[in-house]
C-alpha cells in the first residue's frame, strides 16, 4: 500500500513568498482588485493570463512527482472545470482534483463533463465533493437548499452520476433528482469513474461520505483529534461495507534547517497588521454553517504577541491563515521533521495528502526533491508495529 | 458590414463523402484490433482518441480563416464545455461557441466558469443556449421540466448569468433561479460578457432573442422564405433598442464544378440511407433539403461549385444574414477547402461593399 501525495494550484492568488503579499504573481491577490497581466514584464498588456502561470505550476508538480493537484474554488477564483479542461493537453500525468458543490450542476451534465474530461486527459480527473458552507454565501452561488438537505442532495447527485456512468439504462426517483432510462453514450461510457475526495465534518456529511467517497478529506487538526476523526470515519463507513481512506490537506514550510523554516514564518508574521491579528484572535464566527470552520476556530490561542505563541505542537504552526486565506494549521520545519510529521499522520490513519506551499512553483520542486523522498508512508506503519 | 463565418465541430463523429459511415477518427476502443493487417506495424497504440482529431479540426478552422467554431450540445458526443476548454490553448483567433441547455445547472456557476474562459482565452468564449429536446430526452438528462417553461428558463438563466457578471450586488428570484447579493468581484469582475446565440422559430423565441441574444440563428431555408423572419427579428430588436445579428445554420458541399458537387451529393444520399432520389431534392437554388445528417443538425445543404456557393451566401447576406454557422463532412478537409476556395472571395466582396458604403 502506498500513499498518494497531491499539490495545490493557487487559484486564490500567489504572492512570491510567505513573507508578504507583494510582489505577487498572476493577476491579483485577495484584497487587490487591480488586474495585472500574468507575466513579470512590468504588469502591462503582455499577452499572458493567469492560466499561463497555473500551467507552469501543474507541470512543476507533475515533474516533481506529485499525483496532481487540488484546484480550489472560491467566489473570487477561477473555476476548476475550466482550468482542468484548458490544461488537459499540456500536462502528462497531472491529475485534476476538481472541487465542486453538487447543487451547481445537473448530475447527468456532470457525468458527461467528467467522462469527457477523462477522455481528454487519459483518466486524470477526480472529484473533491463539497457540500457547502451554507448561510447567505450559499445564495450568492444561487443555491437555496438548507444544510442537512444539501447532504441528501449530494448523496442523490452521486447516485445519479454513478447510475448513468456505465451507460445505463438507469432510472431514479429522488427528492432532488428524477431520471428515466438514462445513461452515458458510447464511448463516454467506457471511462473509469473518478476517485472521490469528500469534504465535510458534520454527521450528515459522514453518512453521505460513507456511501460514495473513496477518500475522506480533512484540514489539519491537532493530531489526537485527527486520530479520533479518522477512527470515526473508518468505523462508520466500514459498517456500511465501503472501504474509505483518509486524506489531509495541509500547508507546509520546509527548509534545510529548522531555524530557516521558522525564520520564514517569523518574517511573514511580522508583516501581519494589527487589525488582521485582532480579527484572527476574536472567537466570532463568520456566519457560515460549516462545522469544519468552527473546529478550526476552536483551536486558536486568544492572545498572540509573537509567531511563537502560535506553535501549538512540535512543528505545527497555527497562524497560516494570517499569511494567506484558508486553513489555520500547517507544518513548519526541516525537511526531515516535515517528513516525520507526515509519517506520523500516516500512522494516525492518513492515506493521502494534499500539500501546498508558497510560491507553489518553486516549492513544488523543493518539496518534491527534498521532502517526498524522506516520507516512508505505509512503510513507517509497519516499522512502528515491529517496534511495538 | 462585417460577416462572421463559423465552422461546426463534428462532436460525435465524422465521415467522408465517399463513405457515409460515422467514424471517430483517432479513436480505438479498448481491446480493439489495430485496423492494419498483421503484416504492418501500428505505432499508435492507445495514445490518441477523438479529442486529438477535434483539436485538428479546430486548428484547421483557425488556420483557414474562420471566425469561430461551434461546439454542439451533442448527447452522443463529448460535453461541449470540456471540448471548448480542451481547444482553447491550441487555437488563437477562433470564437469558441459553446452550446448547452439552461438545464446545465446553476446560472451563477455557468457564468463563473465563463469568466474563467474569458480570462484565459482573451474573451473568445460565446454561448449558444439550445432549447432542449422532447420530454423523454429531458428526463433521461435529469431534467423533468415542463415544455411550456423552457423559454422562461432560458430567459432567467441569461438574466442571472449576465447579472452576476456585470453587477456587484445582484439579487434575483425567479421561477428557476435565485441569487442573493451576488455578483463577481476582483479579478472576475469587469470582463466583457460572452456573446449569446439563440435560435427557434416561434414568436416567443423571437421575443426572447430581441431581449437577450447577440445572434439569432435561423435554420436553412430559401432566401425568400427567410425574409419575413429576418424582418420580424430586426423589428423586435429595434423596438427593444438592441442590435441583433441574424445567423444562418446551413451545411455546404462545395466543389470545383457543379457536376462534381452533385455527384458527391448523390453518392452521399445513396450511402447514408436517405431515399434514393431520381433528381436532387432541391428547395431552392443549390439548396438541397432532407440531405444533412442528424449529426450535423442542419435542415439543408448548399450544393454547388465554389462560385455558386459564394453567390448563394452573398444572397443571404443581402437579405440580412450576418453570421453563418457552416458544416461539411469531413470537417478537417472541408474546412481547408472552404477556407481556400470560398472564404477569400466572399470576404473581399464584402470588404469591397464596405469600402463603397464608407
Amino acid at each position: 500500500m502506498t500513499i498518494d501525495i497531491f499539490w495545490r494550484i493557487p487559484t486564490h492568488g500567489e504572492p512570491s513568498s510567505h513573507r508578504g503579499r507583494t510582489p505577487y504573481r498572476g493577476d491579483w491577490f485577495p484584497g487587490n482588485d487591480n488586474i495585472r497581466k500574468a507575466g513579470l514584464g512590468g504588469g502591462g498588456q503582455d499577452g499572458f493570463s493567469y492560466i499561463d502561470y497555473l500551467a507552469e505550476i501543474a507541470r512543476a508538480a507533475e515533474i516533481s512527482g506529485f499525483q496532481g493537484g487540488l484546484i480550489p474554488s472560491f467566489p473570487m477564483t477561477d473555476e476548476p472545470w475550466a482550468i482542468s479542461s484548458i490544461l488537459a493537453r499540456e500536462t502528462k500525468t497531472f491529475r485534476f482534483m476538481i472541487p465542486f458543490q453538487p447543487g451547481f450542476l445537473n448530475p447527468v451534465v456532470a457525468a458527461r463533463k467528467t467522462a469527457s474530461l477523462q477522455r481528454a486527459t487519459g483518466g486524470r480527473a477526480l472529484y473533491n465533493i463539497i457540500t457547502g458552507g451554507g448561510g447567505p454565501s450559499q445564495l450568492w452561488w444561487g443555491d437555496s437548499v438548507g444544510h442537512d438537505d444539501r447532504y441528501t442532495r449530494t448523496t442523490e447527485f452521486l447516485d445519479v452520476v454513478r447510475g448513468v456512468w456505465k451507460g445505463g439504462p438507469f432510472s431514479y426517483q429522488g427528492k432532488f433528482y428524477q431520471v428515466q432510462d438514462a445513461g452515458l453514450a458510447h464511448p463516454l461510457s467506457q471511462e473509469e469513474f473518478p476517485e472521490i475526495y469528500f469534504s465535510g465534518s458534520s454527521d450528515a456529511a459522514l453518512v453521505s461520505a460513507s456511501k460514495h467517497a473513496d477518500y475522506y478529506l480533512t484540514w489539519l487538526e491537532p493530531f489526537e483529534q485527527l486520530r479520533e476523526k479518522f477512527r470515526r470515519v473508518k468505523e462508520k463507513t466500514d459498517t456500511l461495507g465501503r472501504k474509505i481512506q483518509c486524506a489531509v490537506r495541509v500547508d507546509i514550510v520546509a527548509r534545510a534547517t529548522e531555524a530557516e523554516a521558522w525564520a520564514e514564518v517569523e518574517k511573514g508574521f511580522n508583516k501581519v497588521d494589527a487589525e488582521a491579528l485582532r480579527q484572527f484572535t476574536s472567537t466570532a464566527g463568520d456566519g457560515s454553517e460549516s462545522v469544519g470552520a468552527a473546529r478550526q476556530r476552536g483551536n486558536r490561542p486568544t492572545t498572540v504577541n509573537s509567531y511563537r505563541d502560535l506553535i501549538t505542537a512540535p512543528n505545527i504552526w497555527s497562524g497560516f491563515n494570517l499569511l494567506r486565506g484558508g486553513q489555520t494549521q500547517g507544518i513548519v520545519g526541516s525537511y526531515e521533521h516535515v517528513a516525520e510529521r507526515l509519517d506520523e499522520l500516516v500512522q494516525l490513519g492518513a492515506d493521502a495528502f494534499i500539500l501546498a506551499s508558497t510560491p507553489h512553483l518553486e516549492e513544488a520542486y523543493r518539496v518534491g526533491e527534498e521532502v517526498l523522498p524522506l516520507v516512508r508512508g505505509k512503510g513507517s506503519k509497519q516499522l512502528l508495529r515491529k517496534v511495538a | 458590414m462585417s460577416i462572421e463565418f463559423i465552422w461546426q465541430l463534428p462532436t460525435s463523429g465524422d465521415a467522408r463523402y465517399a463513405d457515409a459511415g460515422k467514424t471517430r477518427r483517432a479513436e480505438r476502443n479498448a481491446g480493439e484490433r489495430p485496423p492494419f493487417t498483421d503484416g504492418v506495424s501500428d505505432p499508435r497504440g492507445s495514445r490518441f482518441n477523438y479529442f486529438d482529431y477535434l483539436h485538428q479540426v479546430a486548428r484547421a478552422a483557425d488556420l483557414s480563416g474562420f471566425d469561430g467554431i461551434k461546439i454542439q450540445h451533442d448527447l452522443q458526443g463529448d460535453e461541449s464545455w470540456i471540448v471548448s476548454g480542451y481547444l482553447a490553448r491550441g487555437t488563437r483567433h477562433l470564437k469558441l461557441i459553446t452550446e448547452f441547455e439552461a438545464a446545465w445547472g446553476s446560472a451563477v456557476y455557468a457564468a463563473k466558469n465563463a469568466v474563467s474562459f474569458q480570462r484565459f482565452t482573451g474573451g473568445r468564449q460565446a454561448w449558444q443556449i439550445s432549447r432542449g429536446a422532447d420530454a423523454d430526452t429531458c428526463l433521461q438528462n435529469a431534467d423533468p421540466v415542463a415544455e411550456i417553461d423552457l423559454t422562461q428558463r432560458i430567459d432567467e438563466f441569461l438574466t442571472v448569468a449576465k447579472g452576476v457578471q456585470t453587477q456587484s450586488n445582484f439579487t434575483f428570484k425567479g421561477k428557476f433561479f435565485e441569487v442573493l447579493e451576488g455578483g463577481f468581484k476582483g479579478p472576475l469582475a469587469k470582463h466583457a460578457t460572452e456573446s449569446i446565440y439563440l435560435s427557434g422559430s416561434s414568436e416567443e423565441d423571437f421575443s426572447l432573442s430581441a431581449r437577450q441574444a447577440t445572434v439569432h440563428v435561423l435554420d436553412a431555408a430559401p432566401v425568400a422564405e427567410l425574409k419575413p423572419a429576418i424582418a420580424a427579428l430586426q423589428a423586435q430588436a429595434a423596438k427593444a433598442g438592441r442590435a441583433l445579428t441574424i445567423g444562418l445554420r446551413v451545411d455546404v458541399l462545395a466543389r470545383e464544378t457543379n457536376e462534381e458537387a452533385v455527384h458527391d451529393a448523390q453518392r452521399y444520399l445513396e450511402q447514408s440511407g436517405h431515399l434514393a432520389a431520381s433528381k436532387p431534392p432541391l428547395s431552392g437554388a443549390n439548396l438541397w433539403s432532407s440531405f444533412a445528417t442528424t449529426r450535423s443538425g442542419a435542415l439543408a445543404t448548399l450544393v454547388g461549385s465554389y462560385t455558386q456557393i459564394e453567390e448563394r451566401l452573398a444572397e443571404y447576406v443581402h437579405a440580412g444574414i450576418g453570421s453563418f454557422i457552416l458544416a461539411a463532412e469531413p470537417a478537417l478537409e472541408e474546412a481547408y477547402r472552404f477556407g481556400e476556395h470560398v472564404l477569400p472571395s466572399l470576404r473581399s466582396r464584402f470588404a469591397e461593399a464596405q469600402r463603397k458604403a464608407a
